[in-house]
Formats: structure tokens, sequence, C-alpha cells
């Protein structure tokens, strides 16, 4: 009897085929070559599968799968053809997150253990806004580094004169802080330390690149180029672009929609998170000075180069942000090969670019990159600028007229 | 640098390499399954025997490249072609890389990688090739044209040297960094040792300088590779840097049969 309650007993636990449940939320980091680089993911039962996210402080974003094969677990990220493989033992992941590369696989170990990062807020001595000095092998280049406290402790971002970083969310241990950002592709961290009104430290990107830095009390003068001076524009002649939209119809500045109209040319691309800052800003915009005579078209680099992909992309760009005005498909992702398809801008160096047209078509203004929600008051006065050109534009004409 | 010895972590060296080895038996654009590598210039004839690229059972295509925009002509139309992400055009796939000035064409054999025709071989690894030590920075240090490990002409930024404690005088080797796209770059050095032409690759190989936390640098020969040349014919071979010769054997990293 005994015996035979035994052997019920085994074929019960082996039935249960004790494939450990991911779900949770994981304190995950990469181990980069000089530190490691923290976030967080999330796992929960979606079905009979998984579903994930991979955040940074207070910020996630969905990963396009998870899969869980005995005690493997597979998270995907399908934007950016990367995948983070790992083991699972007991309450820990093992493994390495991976994308294609030309040289080699570029491969950054991976780990995790249950649970969430500590909150850890910054001292108010390191809050705000720091100009930094990046030494490179052939000069220096100069960006700002934004710091605050939020909901999930220390979070800021990293500016530079062709935009934002994106969201960093941040880590601090008495003088010591760092800040992180991964989101599939673009990996960088930003360790330092604070000594009085200085900080020195490290940038990190990708697995080995170090960039040393050392940054002061941002005085308000102004440290990075004004992005209205980045690139520049033939203002003589009316602007000329012509791609095909989505449906395959080719659009040129010739369209009658836009005759007459002030117009904001929105330079962007899919792949690039701080166009998708931006998309919701134009949306409002558009939304707002639309009846008096604004128009707007988005012409979007991306990353295949293939019609029938690439449109895929920009539709889900366009349903996810419901953007009102048309968006055409004008070439591959490459800043020298996209400046090329718009001769009359000089000096292109910036996803997104927002190219403003007076009602005759020339260029007012050229505003290179774009100031998300992470920079905080620079995102506000970046739409405050939007909002009075557009205004000064409009107007333009209706004087002109009476 | 100069540099202390550092004892080697084995289970980390045996990882890269099998990490490197199965990249090379299975990526599509492994040099594995290279069989040809042209810069396009104004544009390449591919297909027909005469063809700038002949390419069996593909009949006639013209890539053409238009201030950095690439475009595949053919009988069924014009389709752009993205760069650095592989193309599929009949049993091949084709990769567009290097400057938007100076394009390059790989092409590649699909499957070719997974026949598993070639062996990617190394030394046994020596604890004693792994050095860690500073970067010596140059005081003038300028953009250099060289190629990088897959053939493909990039420019590069001279980084600094290191000093190295092989024989009876240190050996310096120049340091260079060769951009990987975005913000990411990678520090090498494609040095020439007395192993080339007898056990290791005769035209030289090339080590990474790995950061580590401490500001400091560690170069570990056991994880020299051999430039994309040794693997297929397809590809041009990197010219060795002056003054980058080690005097010695270093028998460690990947070894060449022919």
């Amino acid at each position: 009897m005994r015996a035979a309650g035994l052997a019920l007993l085994t074929a019960a636990a082996l039935a249960r085929a004790p494939s450990p449940s991911p779900a949770g939320p994981w304190r995950a980091v990469l181990d980069l070559a000089g530190g490691t680089l923290p976030f967080r993911m999330e796992v929960q039962r979606a079905g009979a599968g998984w579903r994930g996210a991979l955040c940074n402080g207070t910020l996630c974003q969905p990963l396009s799968g998870v899969r869980v094969a005995g005690d493997s677990v597979i998270f995907e990220i399908a934007d950016y053809a990367a995948t983070i493989a790992a083991a699972m033992r007991g309450d820990s992941l093992a493994g390495f997150y991976r994308n294609v590369g030309n040289r080699g696989p570029r491969t950054i170990p991976f780990r995790a253990s249950r649970g969430r990062w500590p909150s850890t807020p910054g001292a108010a001595r390191l809050m705000g806004r720091w100009d930094a000095t990046f030494f490179q092998e052939l000069g220096t280049s100069p960006r700002v580094i934004e710091l605050r406290n939020g909901r999930a402790g220390l979070e800021g971002t990293l500016i530079s004169n062709s935009g934002d970083y994106g969201h960093f969310a941040g880590a601090v241990k008495g003088d010591s802080f760092s800040l992180s950002h991964f989101d599939g592709s673009f990996v960088y961290l930003i360790t330092g330390v604070q000594r009085g009104d200085t900080l020195r430290g490290l940038f990190h990107a990708g697995l080995r690149t170090q960039t040393p830095f050392e940054a002061v009390r941002s005085t308000g003068a102004p440290h990075l180029k004004a992005p209205t001076e980045v690139t520049g524009a033939d203002t003589t002649t009316p602007f000329r672009f012509s791609a095909r939209d989505l449906d395959g119809r080719l659009v040129t500045e010739r369209d009658p929609r836009f005759e007459g109209k002030v117009v904001l040319l929105d330079v962007f691309g899919t792949w690039c998170p701080t166009c998708h800052d931006a998309a919701p800003v134009l949306a409002a915009l558009y939304r707002r000075y639309h009846a008096r005579g604004l128009e707007m078209v988005g012409l979007a680099y991306e990353v295949t180069g293939d019609t029938a992909i690439d449109a895929k992309q920009v539709r889900r760009y366009r349903d996810k942000f419901q953007l009102p005005f048309p968006l055409l498909l004008a070439g591959i992702n490459d800043v020298e090969a996209a400046g090329a398809t718009l001769p009359q801008l000089h000096g292109f160096t910036s996803f997104p670019t927002s190219v403003f047209l007076g009602r005759d078509g020339k260029v007012r203004l050229v505003h290179a990159g774009f100031y998300g929600p992470a920079t905080g008051p620079q995102h506000e006065r970046l739409i405050r600028e939007f909002e009075g050109e557009i205004e000064k534009l409009l107007t333009e004409r209706e004087a002109r007229s009476r | 640098m100069p540099a202390r010895r550092l004892l080697a972590q084995d289970d980390q060296i045996a990882r890269e390499r099998s990490d490197y080895i199965a990249w090379l038996e299975t990526a599509p654009n492994s040099p594995f399954a290279a069989v040809a590598q042209q810069p396009i210039g104004r544009d390449l004839r591919l297909g027909p025997a005469d063809a700038d690229v002949p390419l069996e059972g593909v009949v006639e295509h013209r890539l053409t490249a238009n201030g950095g925009r690439i475009a595949l002509e053919g009988p069924d139309g014009t389709r752009p072609v993205p760069r650095a992400l592989p193309l599929r055009l009949g049993r091949y796939t084709l990769v567009v890389d290097g400057p938007a000035s100076g394009p390059v064409l790989t092409v590649f054999r699909n499957g070719g990688a997974s026949a598993r025709n070639h062996r990617v071989e190394y030394y046994p690894v020596d604890r004693s090739m792994v050095f860690t030590g500073r970067l010596l920075e140059t005081e003038a240090p300028r953009k250099v044209r060289i190629l990088g490990a897959d053939g493909i002409e990039v420019e590069a930024i001279e980084a600094g040297s290191v000093s190295l404690p092989l024989g009876e005088r240190p050996v310096r080797l120049q340091v260079r960094r060769l951009p990987m796209g975005g913000d990411e770059s990678e520090l090498e050095i494609f040095f020439r040792d007395s192993t080339n032409g007898s056990e290791t690759y005769p035209a030289g190989r090339f080590v990474a300088l790995v950061p580590t936390p401490d500001g400091r640098y560690r170069l570990d020969f056991n994880l020299a590779r051999n430039p994309f040349c040794a693997y297929s014919t397809a590809y041009p071979c990197p010219a060795p840097w002056e003054g980058n010769k080690v005097p010695m054997p270093i028998r460690a990293g990947e070894r060449y049969r022919p």
C-alpha cells in the first residue's frame, strides 16, 4: 500500500511539470564592460502564454513576445530584431541580450532576480540641469544632463545638439549616481560622482564604449547649439519634396492640400524613440491650428527600405498616435541618405527634424531634434516655441492679405 | 599599460568563443557564406557571367547608389535596399554596409554558413596572454581610413597605444577606435606576430581592448580573431598597421590552417 501511494505521488509530481513561472517583476541588469545597467522586466500570464514589458523606472514598453520552454525564457524585441534568452534557476535568470551585428554577434550578458529595484531619490543638490562636456579622442562635445526625483526615485535625461536620449531611470548611493536607458536596442548608462558643483563620470554606450564626462551646474546660459541653428536651408525657393503615401500615391509640395497653407514637415522614423515623443505633440498642434491654415506632412525614413514592410510599420505608428496628416515613405534611416533626398536642407543631422514652411512654401525655420517629456521644462518650452512659430506664420499672410 | 598579466577567466573566454562560432555557423551574413564583396560606386551589374558580380541562377539586376540611397533594379521593378540588413535575391543574401559616401555590397550564399565547411581553431587558453593596464593616449589623434575585420573601409580614430611586457623589451601596439554605428565603437588592435603564415593567418589578427570598471583596459590575446579574409576570398585583407608587429610568437587566440 505504502509503495503504491508513493508511486502515485511521484507520478502526480511529474505530471505537474515543474516549469517555473516567470510571472512577476524582475530586477534585471545588463553587464556592460564598465558597469551594470539596471532595468526592470514585468511578466504576466496572457491566455495560455505570457506577455511582458521592459521598464526604465516608471516608463515601460511591451515586449513583442515571451516564450517559456523548460527552464529557459526568451524575451523577444521584434522591432530591433533582438532577443534576451535566459535560463531560469529558482528566483534568478541568467543569459544574454543579442541582436545581429555585422562583424560578429552583438551580445551583452544579462541577469535578473525576482523583485523590484528599491526607489532611491537623489539629494536636492544633485537635482537640476548640468552642462556636461564629453571627452572624445578628437575633441570635446557638449551634452546636458537633466536630473530630478520622480515617483521611482532619481530620473532624468541626456540631451545633445540633436535631441534627447529618452527617459533615464536612476539610482543613488552616497555621492555616486547612475542613470540607465535600455529600450531593447539602445544601451545607455551614465555613472558618476558628485563633488560639490561638479559631476564626473562615464557615459557607456553598448557593451564596450565609454566616454568620460565632466559637468558643472548650468548657469542658465545656453550650453548646446540651439536646435534651430543645427540645420540650414535654402529659403529662396519653395521647399520641394516628393514621396509616396501609404497607399502608393505620389505626394509632392504641389499637392493642392498644401496650397497657401503653413506647413510643418516632420522628418521622422518609426524606429526613432524621440520621434515617438514628438508624434503626440504634432497631432495636438495639428488639431489646434488646422482650421486656421496649418497643414502637416510626415516624411518617414525607415529601416528596411522594403515598401511593404515599412508601410506596415508606419501605419502602426500612425494608428498608435492617431496622426491625422499624411505620412510618406521617403527613404531609409541614414542621415546622409535622408539628407540627399532633401537637398534644400544643409547639415541634416537629426531624427526628428521639423521644417516650418510659410504660406509661400518657403522654409522659415528648421528645428533639429525634439525635447521629449523626459526633459521636463525644455519639453514645455519647445511646445511653446512651436506654437509661437505656427501662430507667427499663420498671421504672416493673414496680415498681408488684409 | 604598461600592463601586468592577469589571470584569464577561462569560462568567459570559452563563452565568447562559442558565441562567435555560433554566429559564424548560423548568421545569414556570416563570412563563412560570403561569395563576393565589392564597393558599389555608382552602380554594379549583378547576375550574368559577364556581370560585375556574377551570381548563379540570378537574372540581370543592377544595384545603384544615388546620394547614399541604394536601389536594386530587376525585371520585377526597382526596390530600395536597406543598409546593414540582409536582403534575399534568389539563392543569395545581399548586405550593403559601409559609409553612405562609399557603400559596399557583400553577397552571401544562403545556407552557406551552416555547411560547416570551415573550422575555427584556437590555441588552448593561455592565462599569461591576458593583460590589463592603461591606454597611452596619442597627443594629436587623427582620423584614418582603414579596413575593418569585415573588409569594409571605415573612418577610424587613432586612440593611442598599449605597452605590453612581452619578451625582453616592452612591445608597443597602436590602438584605433572603429565606429560601430550610433554612439558605439570598439577599440581594436590589428597586429602581426611571428606565428603569422605558419600557425596563424598571414595578414595578422584583430584583438579588442575592453574597458574595465576602474578606467583601465583588458587585452586578451585568447580572443584574437582572424579578419574575415581568412574565411572567404570575397573579402579584402586589411593592410598591416604600421609598427604593430610583435617580434615573438603569440600562441593564443585563433589559429589558421590553409
